[in-house]
């Protein structure tokens, strides 16, 4: 065949290499790229029923970040695993070889699928499964900034429709630090210039955190004030999410 | 933060699900111990004297213990209870025997890509996208470019595929893919030339299972043929290391010395577009693009792929207890010409709404 070679030769992308820190991200006063304010979050699209070979599964798209999560199970623990009386949650983050903008880069969060784990366990009634392994697998289509709580409360939206006990449902935002600015929901853009971020995953019905991460330099008022910026739109999230859940119940089966 | 009712071209169908709640309960465990065996031959005799349609009504009126003896037969001698759809040339989907499923395409459905689309067959959705990289071509072909392409099936597609635990079917159908979209002539590797001998492109096709439901190959195909009829090649110029960069808008009016080496070649010809169907043979039956659970009972498959205008480009018979006699090919690909025809205004539509855009 004349068009792959045995050896592939190596190859580059001719996107243009990234420039030095924008200075528009040190002023007080900018525009963000898509034109919502600092604490704006991107408009939610979430559906269930994505994978029709899982037991649960859902779509999610912020903006251009677009994730699908499947669950299956509760199913058999691999033979391998010592017994257990409560069930296991097992979880997986990959990205497809297109989602960044450089081919391959999405090899760079393996650390993602841990802690999606960190983030949903506080949250499920693992007494509700024993012996039992529940998978929740996760694949980011295309990365558009925030994707990790993206996957998280994607992913609780998808546990929640195949059916899975949980305390409440998980949702999932992040706050940048820019110069003198907090931006909620970054886009990649954003992030990449960031000079911290703060994510916190929470059950909004009960007020309890489960997941709360910080990065970079952060004074304690700024934390202060980035936590209950996340801490709200938290909660307008999850209310997107029973939503979305409810609509599913009441439509026709079929 | 809102809720959003208009997601992007991605996601537009919800694919219809009975939602039964043991379902999924049953499937991973060993049903034998559940049901006992008492239970078993009295579902045959209940069974034994009702007639097709008995079964399909019992199916929709929600009566939960006919429903579950039904799901249990069906569990439980599954040949047997395809079998006696087919008797009467009907499938538990509610097909005849030579219809594929609906099939639905959107285009551009991933930004971060040069090209791209969602195929969807029945539930089987494959997503294609096309990144452009530049390579120094090799020797032997100065002036062409070089597509490879490859197929995953990620975890999420199916409980059979678990991380780090790749698919034993996606490296067949990735081989199967190449082979007919290098073979096909659909691109002319020289228009992927840049400078000749020392720059090309190389289109990378990458190709994703997002849920398996059968017909695994042309859901594929038909997604990879989509993701490169919606290819936009980037704009792109010599810099000064001699390294192809692209042209930004906002580069273009400060240097504008600065010559594109591709202006006008933003789009691929394509000639002739492959098209496939796959058939299940079994006894004298033949089934066009089958289900997951059809293709698990029923091994015998052929694969057609002919080009737009009716030529055969491949066939594809992968052993199976089922021979395949002249006849029965000949029935395949009567079946794929009119399939090929069905594909070819799908695409078209897709392609004129995204223009539309």
């Amino acid at each position: 065949m004349a068009g792959k070679s045995a050896a592939t030769p190596s190859t580059y992308s001719p996107s243009p290499a990234p420039k030095t820190k924008r200075p528009i991200f040190q002023d007080v006063d900018w525009v963000r790229p898509d034109g919502r304010g600092f604490h704006q979050c991107r408009p939610a699209f979430l559906k269930t029923g994505a994978v029709n070979a899982a037991s649960g599964s859902a779509y999610a798209e912020f903006g251009n970040t677009k994730v699908i999560v499947s669950v299956f199970g509760p199913r058999e623990s691999k033979k391998a695993m010592a017994y257990s009386g409560t069930g296991r949650l097992n979880c997986n983050v990959s990205y497809t070889t297109f989602a960044m903008p450089i081919r391959g880069q999405g090899s760079d969060h393996k650390g993602y699928s841990s802690m999606l784990h960190k983030a949903l366990e506080g949250a499920i009634i693992v007494e509700s499964f024993p012996k039992t392994t529940v998978d929740v697998f996760a694949l980011v289509l295309e990365s558009g900034g925030s994707d990790l709580p993206v996957v998280i409360s994607c992913a609780s939206l998808a546990l929640a429709d195949a059916g899975i006990m949980m305390y409440d449902l998980v949702a999932s935002v992040s706050v940048s630090c820019l110069g003198k600015n907090l931006v909620i929901d970054p886009i990649l853009e954003e992030e990449s210039y960031q000079d911290g971020s703060l994510l916190i995953t929470c059950m909004p019905s009960r007020n309890e955190v489960t997941q709360l991460t910080v990065n970079g330099e952060w004074s304690t008022p700024r934390v202060h004030e980035a936590m209950q910026i996340c801490l709200e739109a938290c909660s307008k999230l999850a209310k997107i999410i029973r939503s979305c859940l409810k609509e599913t119940a009441s439509a026709p089966k079929d | 933060m809102t809720s959003h009712s208009q997601p992007s071209v991605l996601w537009q169908r919800r694919s219809t699900r009975r939602y039964n709640p043991f379902l999924g309960f049953f499937s991973d465990y060993h049903l034998g111990l559940f049901v006992g065996l008492s239970l078993f031959y009295s579902l045959e005799v209940v069974l034994g004297n009702k007639t097709l349609k008995k079964m399909v009504s019992a199916n929709v009126s929600g009566d939960l213990s006919s429903e579950m003896e039904v799901d249990a037969f069906r569990r439980l001698f599954p040949l047997r209870y395809h079998e006696r759809f087919l008797l009467d040339s009907i499938r538990p989907d509610a097909r005849p025997l030579g219809r594929a499923r609906d099939t639905s395409l959107a285009l551009g459905a991933v930004a971060s890509a040069d090209g791209s689309a969602l195929a969807k067959i029945g539930c089987t959705t494959m997503l294609a996208a096309v990144k452009m990289e530049v390579m120094t071509p090799p020797k032997e072909s100065p002036d062409e470019g070089s597509i490879a392409i490859e197929f995953y099936m990620p975890p999420i597609c199916s409980p059979l595929v678990r991380p780090g635990r790749p698919a034993e079917e996606a490296p067949v159908v990735s081989k199967q893919l190449s082979d007919t979209i290098l073979s096909s002539g659909m691109i002319n590797l020289k228009e992927l030339s840049l400078v000749s001998g020392k720059a090309a492109w190389m289109a990378y096709l990458d190709i994703y299972c997002l849920d398996a439901d059968g017909s695994l190959f042309d859901a594929a195909l038909l997604a990879a043929v989509a993701a490169f009829s919606h290819l936009r090649i980037p704009v792109v110029s010599l810099n000064e290391e001699g390294r192809v960069v692209v042209v930004s808008e906002e580069n273009e009016e400060g240097k504008s010395e600065k010559e594109p080496v591709n202006k006008g070649k933003r789009k691929l010809t394509l000639s002739s577009l492959p098209f496939s169907l796959t058939c299940i043979l079994h006894k004298n039956y033949i089934l066009a693009d089958p289900t997951a659970e059809e293709e698990s009972i029923m091994e015998t498959l052929v694969t057609v792929v002919l080009d737009s205008s009716g030529q055969l480009v491949s066939l594809y018979k992968p052993g199976g207890p089922v021979l395949a006699y002249a006849s029965a090919v000949q029935d395949c690909i009567a079946l794929t010409r009119q399939r090929v025809k069905e594909l070819k205004s799908i695409l078209n539509e897709a392609i004129s709404d995204m223009e539309v855009d």
